[in-house]
Formats: structure tokens, sequence, C-alpha cells
């Protein structure tokens, strides 16, 4: 009885499958108890009422069927081949045979650091630290050339690694790292009791907008270290449910999130991804992309297959390359042929993880660009695909430009396809810098007499000692005096910029900065102290006037400073100010919001 | 009345100058002092209804009374006020004849058994009766309605036919109470879990007082459009009983990140499908759940997976298209050879479901991969194969409270 009665309800779910206007199969009117004329509504009704009964008396706790039930496999395979070269098949994973944290020979580990994917440059980062640890495995040689490369690394899509492995070298520079982690410990502390008062309804501002954005930069280069509150508070930002943010805040926030790798923020980015559309979603696929987590992947393949705003997509693209998935690639390429202007930089940042060589001469072609920041990332981009055929090029870009910005970003590039060369068995690429150093003399002027000399001298010493006093004017008269009894000398000038700087005046700071910029450039570039003044000036006048309304204003000063050599400037307030420069441009093109 | 509230507020707007104009005031709370009583009354704007509630419990009684008038008369004295007094008669909107929407229910329900199951995601005549569902209801479309259209087209797209059937069922018990000639407790609160509150018929709501609830998972849900509602499930720390708070886009509801501690001063629950829809009326929030209150989920948690399953098929037999059951356990032991497993002591399983939040699943099998101890976990209800399953949102172990899937 209850074989027949198990047959005749899957004969009336055939019945719904095809249709009961289907000849396939019998006329359920029969088994329904209905009569031969009864109406289609009828039948209907009575037809999904027998199976929602049938299916309901079964649901039980039985025996799944194995094959329904295993562990889900989510990854489809990928469309182009993935590179078989040494890096190419390189895992981050300590359990593949070949992965970074297998690999002995300290020189590979900082070929790796140089030009490996951001994963890879994050693992051989830890397969670094765990070596230094143990110093007495590593000769002096190798040992000296890892602390080397590691006080050299300028990388910011790594900073919270940094930080943390520079704290644990001996020396000045262990010290300062140690003395920027407990700044950013008192900043933390600071912001986790002024969230609590927010949540507590004591304080209605919102504390992690409040803060300056180099301290925001600090604050969540290290989020993995921040206390749940500060976290869970950060998620309600970006989720739109702290009751007080606005849309440009959250994207704000989802930008500073970009090289967080907290699983923490996983839920709740890939909820911006699910429900949002547009900047938002891009920057929450950027954010994504570059942490570690089995959420992702299926979260982005959805986002990807459904949406079809093409800033969405690109930023999808990117970030299914830096999983390995490279669906988007053939997209990529068309969006940089056609080369939209407004999405340029997202293409090209988003060729980092799914270029080629096969991309190169379309990823070079930007090189000339006016914009120094698309050239930027063009060459920077180009680094990271590590073609050898570039080298000469970007030399010979490199002695014709004198934007200081971009020669930078061909020295960190020259360097990275150095070592993906190396890396991938090539010939090693010997890259002639005297040739490549051909860097304009700074100004040269008249030698000063020995009076002026003397009393340049006299009036620059003056000043300090009024700095030292507190008598600020008084300084400024003395360091000017100096330099207008030198005008090549920018000793004054530089001092006057730091006196204004720590005072916090940075709209008198920066005429003083520009004219030490003016007379010796490289002199500043070079000097980590006077580049992240400079920096931080030119950084927190922006933020001013863009308080005050003048937004043109400030898109000047951040791009008059990014088109400096900022790589000795603190990595946070480089970010910052690549985030600003970004969100600047968003403005200049507005979005256009899709249905999706 | 005494308005020295009011006259206050008008002489601080004065010294503020140029002020907002755009804002529309969706709810208010406020104490009102009668007879030497204070009461709070909660007057908020709804589906376009006038939903009063009081902290004493009695609607329309005479704080409500009082908070209405206070409200009535900083409108301009000379119109009369555009909502009724009366909460339940209250309404702006237009509401269309019930059975023009249970018309155009059978009707979608016929051209989905004409064309088959397997064709109907992509027949125009399914589309069609769509739409007019969509048309016929009310504006905006009732969240009920929304849901199970929302649902209907998930279930189409997957093809699994039980569930299309149960979906089906569930219109088809909608269309039978909007018919009824004789309504019945029952039928009343099916039209209402689809429909809303509708005029001159008084809400079923149940008041919730000074309770904690944790926050475990949210999610956002498709209705007539994607990523409409967004579903937060929240654990009643001291019952267990499991509510479900539904934010439509761009609308407000109480704040916070997911987990949080919520604790509600005042709350309605309404009757319907489970979990039970609650609106969060005054409450304090605390985005840093303490231990003790992770153990006190651990400690609410169901330990019987036989019950789950009972309570499970009631559920959905109540509301077919509509119940979507959420649930917190804690196993007795688990297997975690190829396929996760979690049973209760007398030996009844349950099993992940791998056909929703597949990266949610990965994360969990990581997790337990990993060496972590599962003392709890919370996720909605579903059933494979006649088989109840679960759709992990947060699990506790012994060496974390929480992590949120």
């Amino acid at each position: 009885m209850a074989h027949n009665e198990q047959n005749d309800v899957e004969q009336l779910a055939l019945c719904l499958q095809d249709g009961i206007a289907g000849s396939e199969h019998v006329d359920p009117r029969e088994a329904l108890g209905l009569t031969a004329d009864a109406a289609d509504a009828h039948v209907a009704r009575a037809l999904v009422r027998r199976l929602a009964e049938y299916d309901l008396d079964q649901i039980g706790t039985h025996e799944l069927d194995p094959q329904a039930a295993q562990h889900p496999s989510v990854r489809p395979p990928t469309e182009v081949a993935i590179d078989p070269s040494f890096l190419g098949r390189l895992s981050t994973t300590g359990s593949a045979e070949l992965s970074v944290a297998r690999i002995d020979d300290i020189a590979t580990i900082l070929a790796v650091l140089r030009a490996g994917s951001r994963r890879q440059r994050r693992a051989a980062l830890g397969t670094l630290r765990e070596r230094l640890r143990d110093r007495r495995t590593m000769s002096g040689d190798a040992l000296r050339e890892a602390v080397q490369t590691l006080l050299e690394l300028r990388d910011v899509e790594l900073g919270s690694e940094l930080a943390q492995i520079r704290a644990e070298l001996p020396g000045t520079q262990g010290r300062e790292a140690r003395n920027e982690h407990e700044q950013w410990k008192r900043l933390s502390a600071r912001v986790e009791s002024s969230i609590a008062a927010f949540w507590d309804g004591q304080s209605s501002v919102e504390p992690i907008q409040a803060l300056p954005g180099d301290q925001r930069a600090l604050l969540l280069m290290r989020i993995g270290e921040l206390p749940d509150l500060v976290v869970h508070h950060i998620n309600a930002i970006i989720e739109g449910s702290d009751g007080c943010t606005t849309l440009d805040s959250r994207i704000g926030l989802l930008a500073s999130l970009r090289y967080a790798t907290d699983t923490r923020l996983v839920p709740a980015l890939i909820a911006v991804l699910e429900a949002e559309r547009g900047e938002l979603v891009a920057r929450a696929a950027r954010a994504l992309g570059g942490i570690d987590d089995a959420r992702i992947h299926p979260a982005l393949v959805e986002r990807f297959e459904r949406s079809f705003m093409e800033e969405e997509r690109l930023a999808l693209a990117g970030s299914l390359g830096m999983l390995g998935d490279h669906r988007g690639a053939a997209e990529l390429r068309s969006s940089l042929e056609e080369d939209h202007p407004r999405l340029l930089l997202q293409a090209l940042e988003a060729m980092e993880s799914l270029g080629s060589a096969e991309h190169t001469d379309l990823v070079m072609k930007f090189l000339d660009h006016p914009d120094v920041v698309i050239a930027t990332q063009a060459v920077r981009t180009a680094g990271r695909i590590g073609d050898g055929r570039v080298l000469d090029e970007l030399t010979e870009k490199y002695n014709a430009t004198s934007v200081p910005a971009l020669r930078a970003a061909i020295e960190d590039a020259l360097s990275a396809v150095a070592a993906r060369m190396e890396l991938r068995g090539e010939e090693a690429a010997k890259i002639d810098w005297s040739e490549v150093g051909n860097k304009p003399d700074p100004r040269k002027s008249r030698r000063d007499s020995f009076p002026a000399i003397i009393l340049g001298w006299r009036d620059c010493f003056m000043g300090r000692v009024w700095l030292l006093l507190g008598r600020l004017s008084w300084a400024i008269a003395r360091f000017e005096s100096a330099a207008a009894r030198r005008s090549a000398w920018v000793v004054p000038l530089i001092g006057i910029g730091m006196a204004f700087a720590r005072r916090e005046q940075y709209a008198l700071a920066l005429p003083a900065f520009r004219r030490a910029i003016e007379i010796d450039r490289p002199r500043i570039e070079r000097n980590p102290i006077l580049v992240r003044a400079m920096a931080k000036a030119f950084l927190h006048r922006a933020e001013q006037v863009e308080r005050e309304g003048r937004s043109d204003v400030a898109r000047g000063l951040v791009g008059e400073v990014l088109a400096l050599d900022l790589r000795r400037a603190p990595g946070t307030v480089r970010f910052e100010l690549k985030r600003k420069h970004e969100a600047f441009r968003r403005e200049e093109h507005p979005h256009v919001d899709s249905a999706a | 009345m005494s308005i020295l509230l009011r006259d206050a507020a008008a002489r601080y707007l004065r010294t503020k100058g140029p002020t907002v104009t755009d804002g529309a005031v969706q709810r208010v709370s406020v104490d009102v002092e009668l007879d030497g009583r204070v009461e709070t009354v909660m007057l908020s704007f709804r589906d376009g209804s006038l939903c009063c509630v009081s902290s004493d419990g009695r609607n329309d009684g005479p704080h409500t009374l009082a908070a209405l008038q206070f409200i009535a008369a900083s409108e301009r004295r000379d119109e009369p006020p555009l909502i009724s007094l009366d909460p339940a008669a209250a309404t702006l909107s237009e509401r269309p004849p019930p059975l023009e929407l249970a018309e155009a229910l059978d009707d979608l329900l016929t051209a989905i058994a004409r064309v088959g199951a397997d064709k109907a995601g992509y027949a125009p005549s399914v589309d069609a009766a769509i739409e007019r569902v969509v048309q016929v209801a009310a504006q905006p479309t009732p969240a009920g309605l929304a849901r199970f259209v929302g649902r209907l087209q998930q279930e189409l797209r997957s093809g699994e036919i039980w569930r299309i059937a149960r979906v089906l069922e569930g219109a088809s018990q909608h269309v039978e109470a909007l018919r009824a000639s004789d309504a019945t407790r029952e039928s009343e609160e099916r039209i209402d879990a689809w429909l809303g509150p509708r005029p001159g018929i008084k809400p079923s709501v149940e008041l919730l007082y000074d309770r904690t609830m944790i926050e475990v998972g949210r999610e956002w849900l498709a209705c007539t459009d994607r990523a409409r509602i967004e579903r937060r499930y929240l654990i009643d720390a001291q019952s267990g009983a499991v509510y479900r708070e539904d934010r439509p886009r761009n609308a407000a509801a109480s704040l916070g990140p997911c987990p949080r501690e919520l604790r509600v001063g005042l709350a309605e629950v309404e009757a319907g499908p489970s979990p039970k829809r609650m609106r969060v009326l005054q409450y304090e929030v605390d985005p840093d759940v303490a231990i003790e209150s992770w153990d006190c989920v651990r400690q609410v948690a169901s330990h019987s997976i036989a019950q789950l399953t009972e309570s499970y098929r009631h559920s959905v037999r109540a509301y077919p298209a509509l119940g979507e059951p959420f649930a917190v356990i804690a196993p007795y032991r688990i297997e975690t050879h190829d396929v996760f497993k979690a049973f209760d002591s007398d030996g009844h399983q349950l099993v992940l479901d791998r056909t929703e939040r597949r990266g949610a699943v990965l994360a969990f099998y990581d997790l337990l991969a990993r060496g972590e101890q599962l003392t709890w976990v919370a996720g909605r209800l579903t059933d494979t194969a006649a088989t109840l399953c679960l759709v992990p949102f947060a699990l506790g172990t012994r060496n974390r409270p929480y992590v949120r899937l």
C-alpha cells in the first residue's frame, strides 16, 4: 500500500514538474480524487496540497545520501591556464609540496618577497620571521641581507606584517617599530573607549571617522590586533547599521580596509557584496581579495556572475584573480583596450593579479599617460607581471621622466622584474644602475661668500635656540634671514617647515617645504623624518581645506605630494594619500548606479 | 494639556536658525505623566498605519491618548489629522479588495501547474502572473507577500519540486484564508503574516519587557527584488526563544553590528511564521557580547534533534511558504569524517545544507578541520531529501565563544 502511495505521489510530482497541460503523463485528476472536468485551478491546488502533505510527513532525521552531503567543492575550473612556473605554483599554505614555508634558501625567500603576489609576499615575510627568530641557523651574510631587505622594504600592502617583524629586530629600527606599536596601542585604547561611549549613547560622534586620516590608517593597519568591540563597530559601519555614517564615509572606511587581513571582517564585507551596489561593492571586493578565508571565493563568484556594472566587475575580477580564479581576465583586457578613463586605474590595479606576459604591451602603453597616478600604476602592474622585456623600456622612461614618484615606482618595478626572472630560472637581469640613475642634479647656484655662510649658520643656530625657548615668530625670522643670505641652502627652510608642522600649522609649513623641495628635492625625499613631516603636512592641510568645502584645493595638494618619491614616508600616510586621491577621482567621475 | 516640552523644543529651535525640513519622523517615544503615573508610549507610522504601544499594556488607554493629542497638536490645528486615532483602523494607503489578490495568487498557482515547474522559471505566463500578484497587492508590497515571491523564484531556479510544491501550498492556504466567509483566528493570523496589519482589525501582537537578546546572525533575503530584507536572528538569553527582526532596505531598525547584545526594554512580537517577527521599540545595545552571555546561548540551545524536527515540521506545516525556522543546537556528539553530522543523545542526526551559503559551509568545515571543538551551532533549518538540515550562521567552540559564518 505504502509502495503504491509512494508511486502515486512520485507520479504527481512528475505532473507538477512537467505541467498538467503536458501530454507525457497521466491526468492527475483521478489520482487526486477530482472529476474529469475539474478546472485546472482546482487541480493545481489539490496537487500542491497532496505533494506538500506527503513531503512534510516524510521529514525526519534519515540517513542522507553521502553524495548529497559531502564537503562541497565550490572552486570552479579557471578558464585561463595557471602560471606553470615556480612562482605560479608556489603555494602560500604549509601543506602543499611547493610552498613558501618550505623554502630554506634566504635569497629565494627575499626574491619572493620582492616579486611574489600579495599572498606569497605575506607568506614569505612569515617564513623570514621564523628564520630570524632562530638566527643560529643563518649565516652572517644571509642574516645581514635579510635584515637589510626588511629595513628597505616599503610595501604598503604588507604594512602590518612588516611592522611586526621590524619590532622584533634589534637596534634603532627595532626600537622605532616598538615605539610605533606602543603609539598604536594607546590609539587603540583611546578609540575603544570612544566606541564604548558611542554605543552607550554618551557621544554622538562616530570615533573612527573622527580620526585624522593617517591615524585612521595607522589604527586599521593592525586591525587583526584590535579588540572585538572595535572590529564589531567597524562591521556596523560597513553594513550601515551604526545609524549615523554617510555613504561616502562607508566607502572611505572600506577603502581604508583594503589591505586588512582580519577574517572577522569577512561576514560584513560579504553582506555588502550581497546587498549593495557600485562603489561599495567594488571596495568590499578589493578588501576581500586579500583575506584568506573559505567564504570569500563563493561570494565573489556569485556576485561576479550577476553583476553587470563594469566598475564592480573589474574589482571582482581582480579579487578573484588574487584567489587564482582568472575568469575575469578577458573582460579586463577588453576594458584596458577600450581605455575608459574612469575605470583605467581600477583596470590596471586588477591586472596586477590577472596579468601575464601577453598583457605586457597593453599595460606598457599607459607608461606615457599624462596622469602620473595612472602611469605609476602601469609601472607597478608591469613590475607585478614581471616580463623581462620591459626592462629597457622602463630604464628609458626612468631617464626621461622628471616625476619623482614615477622614478621611484620604476626603481621598485625593475627590482621586482629582476627578482621574478631569477625565480623563473631565467637569466638574471643585470640592471645597470649607473645608466638608470641619471637623476637631475639639485639646482646649482653661485657659491656663497664666506661671510654669508658664517652669518647664515649663526642665524640658523639662533633660530633653533628661539625654537627651544618657544619663541616661534623670532625663530622664523631668524630662519628666514638665514635663507635670504644663502638662497640655495635648504636647512633654514626645513627648519621653518618642521617648526610649523610640529605645531600643526600646516598651511604655514607648506610654503617652506615647497621652497625646500624646489632647491633640493632629493634631500627631503631621502630623509625619512623630513619626508614624513612633509607628507603629513600636505595630507593634514588637504583634510583641513576639504572640511572647509574646498575640494579642488585639497585635490591639488594630494596630487602635488603624490608626484614626489614618498617611499620613505610612513606606509599609513602614503596609503591615506592614495585613498584620498582615489576618492577625489571618484568625485571627478561620478558614480553611476546599477540596478543589480 | 501641559505642553512645556513642546514649548522648550520650540525655543531651542528658534536659537538654531534654519533647520532641516525634509525629515520624516517615523517613530516617537514619549513619557507621559497622568494621574501621578508615568508610562512610556511609543507611536510609530508603519506600513501606512499608526501603531501605538504603551508600557502599561493599554494601547488605547489614557496615556496613549494623551501622547496622540500631544503629537496631533504639533500639526496645524486647522487641519484634521491625517491618521485615525484608532490604531487598528488607521491606514493611509489604498488597499485592494482581498478577492482580487486571491484571484491573482490562484492564477499564479494555475500558471505554474500548467506549464510545469521545470519551465516555470522562464515562462512568460508565470512572469505575468507574478507581476499581477505584485500589482494588485498594496504598495509598497507587504513583507510577507514579497518574501513569498522571492522564495518562489528561488525555488523555481533551484528546481526542487518538493519545495516548490510547499511554497505553492502556502499560497493556496493564503487564498483560502482570503476567500473564507467566516474569519477564524488562524485565517486572520495568516492574512496578517502575508499582508501586514489591516484596517479595522487589531493585529495580534505580544509585548515583551526587559529581555536580553543576543543577535547571532543576519542575512539578506530576496523578495520581489534581490536583497530586499535584512533578517537578524535574535536569541532570548533566558528562554532560548528565537526571534527575527526584519529590516527592509533603506528602512530603520534597531542599531548595532552582529553579534550584539540587546537589552530590550519594550518590544512587540507578531503572531505568524517561525521565527516570530519582533519589533524592538526600546533598547540598549552593546556590540561587545560578554562571555557569560555566550554561555547563556549555549545553555538555552536545543539538545534534542528529534524535538527540533517535530517543531520544524509543525512550523512549516503552519506556514509552508513563509516559515523559515532558525535554531540553536548543542550537539551531544559530532562526526566530522567525510560528512559533518551532529547527533543528540538519542542518536538522531542533523547534517548541513550545502545548497545555501556555500562559503559558510566551507568555513564551518575549515574550523572543524583545524581542531575546533564545537559547543553550539546556530542556523536556519531546512530539509533535503526528507532529512532535517542546517544552514549554519554562527557557532561556538571551546576556544572561541562565537564565530560568525
